[in-house]
């Protein structure tokens, strides 16, 4: 089935290199992109796509808080945070403001699809740049 | 004939955004990816690219310093450092370092085709704020030629300053002197004589000084994105 993702990030490089890695799977499809967390609370609520991929650190709001607001506002949309904070505290954080999922940037092109194939079937999916990628293995729709 | 491009940056997803932005234009080709500063310059020796792109904040050997190895290397070489922040001391390190084009990070979408096509005909590519700073210092350097005249910082060498971004990394003597191929010893002796040349006497004044002088960039997040901690929805 189709995944609908909005792409959320203040650098366009970065956006264009998430669709190009994100293209890879000819089932997802990028409804919209956003340059900061405003932006992308208007396009999940018009959209409501399966899967915000989230960067942390935007200038007039920080994905954190993006992400508390998305799941009060659209709680069917699950959120990957993609972030440069390789960093366990941060990591607990974006977990706790609702995100389902968690990569780090530079290891993005190894976890990107991995990720958001497991957060749009509404499983956790978190790895760090000296771990392997963790994946909840049971269903976790209980958080929804 | 094409113009045949390097790009350096530890994030695949920012080279494969580079990748997809420069390869849409006819007539360039992107010849080869670094994913550090030591990389980039090895790749460069091998392939010998018309114009490299490299990102200021990278491990290993960070932009500026492979900027200065590359431009030592070849001094025609064409290069133009991509950033997060356009503070003064930055453009200062990158011009000083050779670099021919200033790109901020947020504007590359913008501003990455038209710095590869100035670098590609000779000319120079900063941002607005790089441009004011520039003609501010030349004014500056006319009206007071002696503020100019004392070092900004102690004199170290290229090696040296490649030898504190790995230790302030958090690296040992044991794995700079590998990845720098030296000795043990020849490590140790460079550790000793920049804390003599610094007088520092810890390596947290070391770590300290190397995000001062951006030789390593540390992303600390806003007040605002640790508030409301624990808020979960």
């Amino acid at each position: 089935m189709a995944v609908r993702i909005l792409v959320v990030d203040d650098h366009p490089v970065v956006r264009h290199g998430l669709r190009t890695l994100l293209g890879a799977n000819p089932e997802w499809e990028i409804v919209e992109e956003a340059e900061d967390g405003f932006e992308a609370l208007d396009k999940v609520a018009r959209l409501h796509p399966d899967v915000v991929v989230l960067d942390i650190t935007m200038p007039r709001m920080s994905g954190l808080e993006a992400c508390r607001q998305i799941r009060k506002l659209a709680p069917e949309s699950e959120v990957l945070m993609v972030t440069q904070h390789d960093s366990p505290q941060m990591m607990h954080e974006a977990l706790a403001a609702g995100a389902r999922g968690y990569v780090v940037k530079s290891n993005a092109a190894r976890d990107l699809l991995a990720a958001v194939e497991a957060v749009s079937q509404h499983k956790h999916f978190t790895a760090l740049l000296n771990s392997g990628a963790e994946l909840e293995s049971g269903l976790n729709q209980g958080g929804k | 004939m094409k113009l045949r491009i390097l790009i350096a940056d530890d994030h695949e997803v920012v080279r494969r955004g580079m990748c997809t932005l420069l390869q849409a234009h006819e007539g360039w080709e992107i010849c080869g990816e670094a994913s550090d500063g030591r990389d980039a310059v090895e790749k460069a020796k091998q392939l010998k690219p018309d114009v490299v792109i490299l990102d200021i904040g990278m491990p290993n050997l960070n932009g500026l310093a492979a900027t200065r190895q590359l431009t030592q290397q070849d001094p025609h070489c064409r290069i133009i450092v991509l950033t997060i922040t356009d503070s003064d001391q930055v453009i200062r390190e990158a011009l000083d370092a050779g670099a021919r084009g200033f790109v901020l990070k947020s504007d590359a979408g913008r501003d990455l085709v038209s710095a590869v096509e100035a670098l590609s005909r000779n000319r120079m590519f900063f941002t607005p704020r790089v441009n004011d700073m520039v003609l501010a210092g030349f004014l500056d350097r006319d009206r007071n030629p002696a503020s100019h005249a004392a070092p900004r910082l102690p004199e170290l060498t290229p090696r040296e300053r490649e030898v504190i971004q790995l230790l302030a990394e958090g690296k040992s003597s044991k794995e700079v002197a590998s990845l720098l191929n030296l000795s043990t010893k020849t490590a140790e002796t460079h550790r000793s004589n920049i804390m003599r040349k610094l007088g520092f006497h810890s390596i947290r004044d070391l770590v300290v000084y190397a995000v001062k002088n951006n030789i390593i960039q540390v992303q600390v997040p806003t007040p605002t994105q640790s508030a409301g901690q624990g808020t979960a929805a």
